[in-house]
């Protein structure tokens, strides 16, 4: 007997008997596609740490690529054994169930469109991104970075850590997970953020201020976990439930806690008044960035909004409810409003995607069955049609970079007619005019909070969209009937990733215009699992 | 009959062994540089005064850097105690989660570490 | 000494953490004050922990610490890259995004 082992057992003998803890089981195949993400993740961390500078970019578009490619294949694969009511997993942490596969699926397409666009090296010669992020703006280095063809190859697994969050962020059923997936999300995104390789000073006063306001969110949504736990004694979704259905625990600690909660998710989903970091983000960020982030993390933020509603505040909804049509009220009117007066393309666009996160609470509140699918088919849709329309948006160029003033909008069509073309129609898709994804997307989500009983929540929606479509309209009459500035900017010729990303968010537009069935089935085909019965 | 004391004991005797042998072979096989920063009294890595002349009195940007680096790492460590404790109650199914969770720490300190972030000049 | 005292020392720094948020200047001061908000939510989850007379309060403040270390390096590295540029770290001066 060695002395180690001599001193285990006289140790155990000391502690007494050890009762063995179990280990929580784990379906692995459930939970393959978030497995394969985080850990390509971790791959491209070496692969930044170890790999000479010259071939970091090529190895780290092959695996994120081929990152998102598997994971993809795993969701599909695994998609044939998921039973109809889900699977809960990890100790009741995370819930595979249609929902969250939807989403993840969701996540996963755009988040190509979107990576597509980050590794695109010939609209801007050497990628969106800063060559060397320690450089300081406006010094001669920094000229010479800007001509310099390599870029921060970071972003990469950047990307995929916040994917991976987002994931596991709109599958959780319990409230620190939630956090923390929050913050896996987050994080990355706030660097994201600061690494143009133009205008960096914009981009770095995007990052401060989407870091200032996001970890001022997530701390009141920190502060309204502790107050649930405190009610429920659990952060798990289902306790929390339970508890609310008939105690005579404290009223003030649960909508307390539901309030800070709320606002922590709302922040996130940009949904009005708490949508003041959005256009600043919106416009300051490198534009694929910005796609990412307009399409993935509305997703994720209104995955886990459904989740947490449905999964723990359901028996109360009678008390929130009212507050949250006022949410969704005042959301779609400032983003409606406040987009007409909008100069900036890039904050014009962000304003609609306020509107549109007030249309798509209005779907979130229903917590009907059609309520959750038309909320899913919406997040699809308008997730497409944004990363589409931020491509074209960094096709139109000055010597400067993109040129994203309205004014420089003005005639497109006759400098490229089939640019404005695209534009034109993503546009519509944003306004919801018929045969586009965006009209199906709002006539299913309105149709279900009109059988919910939301009538007067629907006539504003709709008055909102008559209004939020004029700016867009706008849009479009510059581009055909105005005169182009001689001194206006041009269309660069889209390299292959920006062409496909477009092309992938335009065809599904269209697709899911004209033929949504699939993926309203798809999206219908069952509801959230919150415990293991 | 003193069993309950062996572990105390022994972790007594390693100790004083690791200390012991820390001080008395570092002279040996390290090298020896003497600066005038070796003498001064210890305060956390900076030279306590005058401050430095460089940059108007600023302390150099490379000491926040170690800084936050070491803040990162150092509270990563947090999980291990919750671990040590019951680590014989977790069994196999502990260690190699806690295996994996230091292997990630790793990857981090390994980008770190390529990329000259240690590197203090 | 009841808890419910911890509770109101804890709701009392995390609004001090907010204020804080909203009418400094510096964004080393909000970002501290958004820390000190965290803080608050380790004490409340710590406090609530004792009540309940369960551990998960204290393991959450764990992972609340190592979240917020992660936060503060981060956000220090985005804070003193803008410093950097413009010599400043007031919140006023960021003002080139607008309306």
């Amino acid at each position: 007997m060695t002395v180690l082992e001599a001193a285990h057992t006289s140790l155990g003998g000391f502690l007494a008997q050890v009762t063995p803890i179990q280990a929580p089981e784990i379906d692995y195949a459930a939970i393959l596609p978030m497995l394969i993400v985080l850990g390509a993740a971790c791959v491209g961390v070496l692969f930044e740490a170890f790999l000479p500078r010259y071939q970091r970019w090529s190895w780290q578009v092959a695996l994120t690529l081929l990152t998102l490619v598997g994971a993809g294949l795993a969701l599909v694969v695994y998609l044939r054994d998921n039973p109809q009511q889900g699977v809960v997993t990890l100790a009741g942490v995370l819930s595979v169930d249609r929902p969250a596969l939807f989403l993840w699926g969701t996540l996963l397409v755009l988040a190509f469109g979107a990576v597509l666009l980050i590794a695109d090296r010939s609209v801007e010669p050497g990628g969106a991104f800063v060559s060397h992020a320690a450089v300081r703006p406006g010094t001669i280095q920094d000229r010479a970075q800007a001509a310099r063809l390599g870029m921060q190859t970071e972003v990469f697994p950047l990307t995929l850590f916040a994917l991976g969050g987002m994931m596991v962020f709109c599958a959780s059923n319990n409230l620190l997970t939630m956090f923390i997936a929050l913050e896996v999300l987050s994080l990355p995104l706030y660097l994201m953020c600061g690494l143009a390789r133009r205008r960096r000073l914009l981009s770095q006063e995007a990052a401060v201020k989407y870091f200032l306001l996001g970890a001022f969110a997530s701390a009141f949504f920190l502060y309204g976990v502790a107050l649930l736990y405190g009610y429920a004694n659990s952060v798990r979704l289902r306790d929390i439930a339970e508890a609310a259905a008939g105690t005579n625990r404290s009223d003030t600690l649960l909508y307390a806690g539901l309030g800070l909660l709320v606002v922590g998710l709302l922040f996130k989903a940009s949904v009005g008044p708490f949508h003041a970091w959005t256009p600043d983000v919106y416009q300051g960020a490198p534009t694929p960035v910005t796609a990412f982030m307009a399409a993935c993390t509305k997703v994720a933020a209104f995955g886990g909004i459904l989740r947490v509603l449905t999964g723990a505040f359901q028996a109360t909804s009678w008390e929130w409810r009212g507050v949250l049509w006022g949410v969704a009220i005042v959301s779609m009117i400032i983003g409606a409003v406040l987009g007409l007066t909008q100069t900036d393309i890039k904050r014009m666009i962000a304003y609609s995607s306020v509107a549109h996160a007030g249309f798509l609470l209005v779907g979130s509140i229903a917590l009907t069955g059609e309520g959750l699918s038309g909320t899913l088919f919406y997040l699809l849709a308008y997730g497409f049609t944004t990363v589409a329309a931020f491509g074209v948006v960094s096709l139109v160029r000055t010597a400067d970079g993109e040129a994203t003033h309205l004014s420089q909008w003005a005639g497109l069509a006759k400098r490229s007619p089939l640019v404005a073309g695209v534009f034109t129609f993503l546009l519509l898709a944003l306004a919801g005019i018929p045969l586009t994804s965006g009209f199906i997307g709002k006539f299913v989500v309105f149709s279900a909070a009109l059988k919910d009983g939301m009538a007067p929540l629907v006539v504003v929606a709709l008055l909102a969209s008559a209004v939020a479509a004029f700016f867009y309209l706008r849009v479009v009459v510059l581009m055909y009937f105005s005169e182009p500035s001689p001194e206006g900017p041009t269309v660069s010729v889209p390299g292959s990733f920006t062409m496909v990303a477009i092309t992938l968010g335009t065809v599904i537009t269209f697709v899911l215009g004209v033929w949504p069935a699939f993926v309203l089935d798809w999206a219908g085909a069952g509801g959230f699992a919150f415990s293991t019965t | 009959m003193l069993d309950p004391y062996v572990p105390l004991v022994l972790m007594f005797v390693l100790a004083t062994a690791f200390s012991a042998v820390s001080v008395l072979v570092a002279p040996l096989i390290g090298p020896r540089r003497y600066n005038r920063a070796k003498l001064d009294s210890y305060e956390c890595g900076i030279e306590p005064s005058p401050q430095p002349i460089v940059g108007g009195g600023r302390t150099p940007v490379a000491y926040y850097l170690t800084a936050m680096l070491f803040i990162l790492f150092d509270i990563e460590m947090v999980f291990l105690y919750p671990f040590a404790v019951t680590a014989d109650a977790l069994g196999l199914f502990g260690l190699v989660e806690i295996a994996l969770f230091i292997a990630t720490v790793g990857f981090a300190y390994a980008y770190v570490w390529r990329r000259g972030g240690l590197d203090w000049n | 000494m009841t808890p419910t005292y911890y509770l109101l020392l804890s709701a009392l720094l995390f609004t001090i953490g907010a204020v804080g948020v909203l009418i400094r200047r510096n964004a080393i001061v909000v970002f501290m004050c958004v820390e000190l908000m965290l803080n608050a939510v380790n004490l409340t989850l710590v406090t609530f922990a004792r009540i309940n007379g369960g551990l998960d309060g204290q393991v959450m403040a764990f992972f609340v610490m190592v979240v917020a270390a992660a936060e503060v390096v981060v956000g220090l590295a985005i804070i003193m890259s803008i410093f950097r540029t413009r010599r400043s770290a007031s919140v006023d001066d960021s003002n080139l995004l607008k309306y």
